[in-house]
């Protein structure tokens, strides 16, 4: 099993998987986690959306690279206030404030990384700053906030106080135009990018929303995508693609041009080390087991092989980075994250 | 006002499908009935809600890890696709190949088994019977992950025989310990490991790990054996190849497929469309859709007495009427409530009670399920909102005199816009009566959801609940 991956341009080491099915309400582990935030402070926040059985218990967690966890806050499956019913993704500002998007409920929710729930804000509609869908949601160096706004094909722009202040888009394919959107990121320039998730793409744009790049196709190969959720782009400019479709990890040069695959090895995290040693006959099978297996031809699509092979990404949706360089790459289907190091 | 061919192409789509629209029976009279049988039987492009818009708003239905999530995804495949035929005979698989969640604890390996039955199930049941003694799910559910070559279990190679193929009577014990020697070694990779996985119903660490088929030739006992009176060094691909050669294996298939197509019991005049069935199953090479196009065509199928011969299952009864009412067309919440119904009424997706599957025709009418059926259909088709519903009135208002429809018009229209229903005289009096009491009713001007529209709403309402909806 590789550890590192590399290109010229990159060099990209595994370091840990954190996590383990979380089958109940509260305590250590995740449930379908959808994104990840990275506080300075090193506490990394998992944002648990939960599948029906479990929705009342929608959450988000908060761990260390220790697999130390922390606890969690949330108020549950609803539309009170704090509460969520399709949520979808995370930002974090400097003022140590959490934004969160519900693609259901039209609206983003607010929380302080103490968990303390502040307000929300966010209307049902298509007019000036009004949400269908929120998803990826993303926040510049002055503290502006923009939403990805799927269902009316745009980006806006807002205060972190929920004030609108601009936005751009139309549904299409064509330059700056955007069909499903999903996952949103800065630069160090504050130019934003967004996963053009139907047109199998990442869309670049500045601040103001004027069109820069676009980057990708649909397709399997090198630089092609799959339904792209989740992007991330680091200081020195490289594009971190969730490749959801293709159940893989992407990273382009700040040109657009292709730079590697990562197609997820997890290992057994600390959670999960500590559930087989209280499993041993469990432990002893899955230790002779080959979990890279050869499949038949009718199960080799990504999906299919990531449903079979457990170290793969299966429903990687988003990308994070934290200031020290560590990509965390979140695994809704398989309730836990991978963590990279970009050297 | 029941027209002749309509009524008929109605009777098709409930049984080749899930009943129809009457803008999709139109698409298919323009087809003529022949047209309309070779399209049923040949889907190619479905059409149906796309797997990615599926996982990106339903997590429980991307990761397939518990059942209501699970028969949810069938669901929407059902609802949603434009090959109705390919989600029947899959159905039809599944019912007669029941393999259950409650043993398996792998609902995507299920549901892979289900996709075999949508890519095999009207080809060669030669073919199909391989892929069956392939699925990993029905390998553990049947146990053969435990039929080593020292040491047989029979239980796959008993239900291949029994319940799968040829019918109780047609073979000796002695041919089940051989045909269970010659499927030793068929197993599912890492099968140690999953077994305990299942046993356990552990998700543990990282949620489920989905099956796929291992051959381990060095637990194959490949020694010879004297199957059906043939001998050889046979191994299972050599058994099925004799199995499907059998006048027994052709009657049963020939039965069952009657039974779930055709009418609930084989009468005197049904027994040559059964008889036809089997002539075909050996002149076709086995071929499953070759089989239905004879019965489709069959005198019987065409007749009076084939309408309304079956009671529908609820699966049929669930789908039928949302697809009627032209809901769930994208992904909603409360889709699992919905597979849940189903369940209730006696037929949960993907967790059949035995390995016999369900108990058909009569046995799924009780009072509980009945309660259950009438009151989930009512709710659908009465529902003025619903895009289906908006078309039938829409239809009613066009096709009336000024747009104002008297009783015995309300009540025929309802009746044969939600499928060319063929209902009892009394029945009728009591629609008609129920009409009556209101006038005649006025659509001109109608708006979402007035007195007009619910007064069709109502009548839907009470068609749904009519001893006659409730039969295919």
């Amino acid at each position: 099993m590789s550890t590192q991956i590399k290109s010229p341009g990159i060099i990209v080491d595994y370091v840990k998987t954190i996590g383990i099915v979380n089958n109940g309400f509260n305590g250590r582990g995740f449930a379908n986690p959808y994104d990840i935030v990275v506080h300075n402070d090193s506490r990394i926040f998992i944002l648990n959306r939960c599948d029906p059985a479990r929705a009342a218990a929608i959450r988000v967690g908060i761990c260390t690279l220790d697999e130390e966890y922390l606890g969690e806050f949330g108020k549950g499956f609803g539309t009170g206030d704090g509460q969520f019913v399709w949520a979808v993704a995370m930002a974090m500002d400097s003022q140590d404030r959490i934004f969160i998007t519900d693609e259901h409920s039209n609206r983003v929710t607010i929380y302080n990384t103490d968990g303390e729930y502040i307000s929300n804000w966010g209307n049902s509609g298509s007019g000036d700053g009004e949400l269908n869908g929120p998803a990826g949601i993303a926040v510049d160096s002055s503290g502006n906030v923009f939403v990805v706004d799927q269902h009316n094909a745009r980006v806006q722009k807002f205060t972190a106080e929920g004030q609108f202040i601009a936005n751009w888009g139309s549904f299409g394919s064509g330059e700056g135009q955007l069909n499903l959107p999903w996952g949103a990121a800065m630069d160090s320039d504050d130019n934003i990018y967004i996963a053009d998730w139907r047109n199998d793409r990442i869309q670049k744009f500045t601040n103001d929303g004027e069109f820069l790049a676009a980057f990708g196709s649909t397709g399997y190969g090198e630089g092609q995508f799959q339904r792209p959720t989740g992007v991330a782009v680091d200081p020195e400019g490289f594009i971190y693609v969730a490749d959801w479709g293709n159940e893989r990890v992407q990273v382009l040069s700040a040109d657009g041009s292709f730079q590697l695959i990562l197609r997820g090895e997890a290992t057994i995290s600390k959670w999960a080390s500590e559930y087989l040693a209280s499993n041993p006959e469990e432990k002893a099978e899955r230790d002779i087991s080959n979990l890279i297996p050869e499949l038949p031809a009718h199960l080799n699509t990504p999906y299919h092989i990531s449903s079979q092979t457990e170290p793969y990404f299966w429903g990687p949706v988003s990308v994070s980075l934290d200031r020290e360089g560590r990509l965390y790459v979140t695994e809704t289907n398989r309730h836990r994250f991978q963590v990279y190091q970009k050297r | 006002m029941i027209n002749n061919d309509t009524a008929l192409m109605a009777h098709l789509l409930r049984r080749a499908g899930f009943g129809a629209s009457r803008d999709e029976l139109e698409g298919y009279l323009a087809m003529g009935y022949e047209g309309a049988v070779d399209t049923l039987l040949n889907p190619t492009d479905p059409g149906n809600m796309p797997d990615d818009l599926i996982r990106r708003y339903h997590v429980e239905q991307s990761e397939l890890r518990d059942l209501p999530g699970s028969t949810a995804y069938w669901m929407y495949r059902m609802i949603s696709t434009a090959c109705p035929m390919e989600e029947k005979i899959a159905l039809f698989w599944h019912g007669l190949f029941a393999t259950g969640y409650t043993k398996l604890n792998q609902a995507r390996t299920q549901l892979n088994q289900v996709d075999m039955f949508r890519r095999s199930g009207l080809g060669s049941f030669e073919d199909l019977l391989l892929e069956l003694s392939r699925d990993p799910a029905m390998i553990i559910w049947l146990d053969n992950n435990e039929n080593h070559g020292d040491n047989i279990n029979e239980n796959y190679g008993r239900e291949l025989l029994e319940l799968f193929s040829m019918g109780i009577g047609n073979y000796s014990e002695d041919d089940i310990k051989e045909c269970a020697r010659a499927f030793t070694g068929w197993t599912l990779g890492n099968a140690e490991y999953m077994a305990i996985r299942a046993a356990k119903d552990s998700i543990w660490p990282y949620g489920r790990i989905a099956w796929h088929f291992d051959y381990r030739e060095d637990d194959h006992d490949d020694g010879e054996k004297t199957f059906l009176g043939e001998t050889g060094n046979f191994n299972g691909e050599d058994i099925i190849a004799i199995i499907v050669k059998q006048e027994s294996t052709a009657r049963f298939l020939a039965t069952r497929l009657f039974q779930f197509f055709a009418a609930d019991e084989v009468s005197k005049a049904g027994e040559n469309a059964v008889e036809a069935m089997v002539a075909t199953y050996f002149s076709s090479g086995y071929k499953i859709s070759d089989m239905l196009q004879t019965l489709f065509h069959s005198d019987y199928f065409k007749s009076g007495e084939a309408r309304f011969a079956r009671v529908k299952g609820p699966v049929e009864m669930v789908v039928g009427a949302i697809r009627m009412a032209g809901n769930y067309q994208n992904p909603s919440l409360g889709i699992e409530k919905v597979s849940n119904n189903m369940f209730f009424m006696g037929q949960g997706l993907l967790r059949p009670p035995t390995v016999e599957g369900w108990h058909e025709g009569v046995e799924w009418i009780d009072s509980g399920a009945l309660v259950e059926r009438v009151n989930f259909v009512a709710k659908e088709l009465s529902d003025v909102k619903s895009p289906g519903v908006r078309s039938i009135i829409d239809r009613l208002e066009a096709g009336a005199d000024d747009g104002v429809l008297n009783p015995s018009d309300l009540a025929d229209g309802c009746l044969d816009l939600l499928g060319s229903i063929q209902v009892s005289d009394e029945t009728r009096s009591v629609l008609v009566d129920y009409a009556a009491r209101l006038g005649d009713l006025d659509l001109n001007g109608h708006q979402p959801g007035d007195q007009a529209e619910q007064r069709v709403g109502n009548m839907l309402r009470l068609v749904a609940a009519t001893r006659e909806y409730q039969l295919a």
